[in-house]
């Protein structure tokens, strides 16, 4: 087993098929079944896992609403009925989306999409600096001259120590996975902030160098976890 | 999943969607009849919503209910009630009270009436095969 997960689901016998795949898959594996946010929600309080198999639409409150309030960031793959949720999808990070009914050839693309990530962030974690194309020409951009990285839609932009700001073609989502784990941490779906450079933190905003970032509740415990508290 | 007959002698009722059936459960049977109970036990709660939602002219829940229903038809093979449960969806979505979709309702209350019949029927004779194989 490599993954711990969950299954937020009220139609039971799709929870009874992804219990299943999931056992069938060896891969993973199932530490509740939950039919509503409610109790999910209960269970994660007190409770991690790598990733949770998350219906959208179910009594009381939505899928993306039980996202919204956990205190760390899952994998997540969304079991539903319907394509229309592929926006918040997008929003949320969420890694795919099985529609109900799916083979367990489709589950396990599903699965593969999840491993491989850890190995993108590692073969890019040593790197000290980053290139980004602005303007026609690549312009490296050491770590430490950084300090935060905004999304803006389709672009993002770097703010960097001397003031300078870069605007490029990219997604917050795609540099998460780029920028180096030692620096860099996404605080919110919108921002990633360069850890090294905080000046301090309040409630669910981050300062740095007078610029305030807000803090997602479900980013919130990553960092605290990575924040040199004593 | 794992317990496979020896021969795939089993006879679906022709409103089954067989090759979509062997694609999600191959021939577990077994795992096929446990499929079909769990959907028999979970139907009237089911169709209660879908009732309940289109008596009090909540559109909003009407949709919601069948949404809920539809991959209920995937799991057993009725690909057909799957995609009709579909069609009612987008309609709740261009009308401004259940009433006008009245007769819209009435097909598809229907369709779900019968496909109970029909899983009840699909259900006995997967549990005659099984237990003849075991």
């Amino acid at each position: 087993m490599s993954l711990s997960c969950i299954i937020v689901e009220d139609l039971q016998v799709a929870a009874n098929y992804l219990r299943n795949c999931c056992e069938k898959s060896g891969q993973v594996e199932v530490r509740g079944h939950f039919v509503n946010v409610t109790d999910a929600l209960s269970f994660l309080n007190s409770n991690t896992v790598d990733l949770i198999f998350l219906d959208v639409e179910m009594p009381g409150a939505n899928g993306f609403e039980l996202l919204d309030q956990i205190a760390f960031s899952p994998k997540v793959i969304l079991t539903t009925a319907k394509s229309e949720y592929a926006y918040n999808a997008f929003q949320y990070n969420v890694s795919d989306y099985l529609m109900k009914p799916f083979t367990y050839q489709r589950f396990m693309e599903a699965l593969q999409k999840i491993q491989p990530s850890k190995e993108t962030i590692s073969t890019n974690s040593a790197s000290d600096h980053i290139y980004i194309k602005t303007d026609g020409k690549l312009i490296r951009l050491n770590n430490d001259a950084i300090l935060f990285i905004e999304s803006m839609g389709d672009y993002v932009k770097f703010v960097t120590v001397d003031g300078k700001k870069f605007i490029t073609h990219n997604t917050i989502k795609n540099l998460e996975e780029k920028v180096s784990k030692q620096y860099f941490l996404k605080v919110h779906r919108s921002y990633i902030v360069n850890l090294h450079k905080i000046d301090d933190m309040r409630e669910n905003l981050l300062f740095i160098k007078g610029n305030e970032i807000p803090v997602s509740k479900a980013n919130k415990a990553d960092v605290f976890r990575r924040l040199n508290i004593v | 999943m794992n317990n496979l007959k020896t021969a795939n002698t089993f006879v679906f009722n022709t409103e089954f969607d067989t090759n979509y059936l062997f694609s999600l459960y191959g021939d577990d049977y077994n795992y096929l009849q446990e499929v079909f109970n769990t959907v028999l036990s979970d139907y009237q709660s089911l169709t209660d919503n879908i009732e309940y939602s289109y008596s009090s002219g909540n559109l909003t829940a009407l949709r919601s209910s069948v949404h809920k229903i539809k991959p209920v038809f995937g799991f057993v093979g009725l690909t057909v009630v799957q995609e009709h449960c579909q069609q009612f969806e987008k309609i709740c979505t261009t009308v401004n009270s259940p009433d006008q979709l009245a007769g819209d309702f009435e097909t598809l209350k229907n369709k779900i009436f019968q496909s109970k019949q029909l899983i009840e029927e699909e259900k006995k004779k997967l549990e005659l095969f099984n237990s003849n194989c075991s």
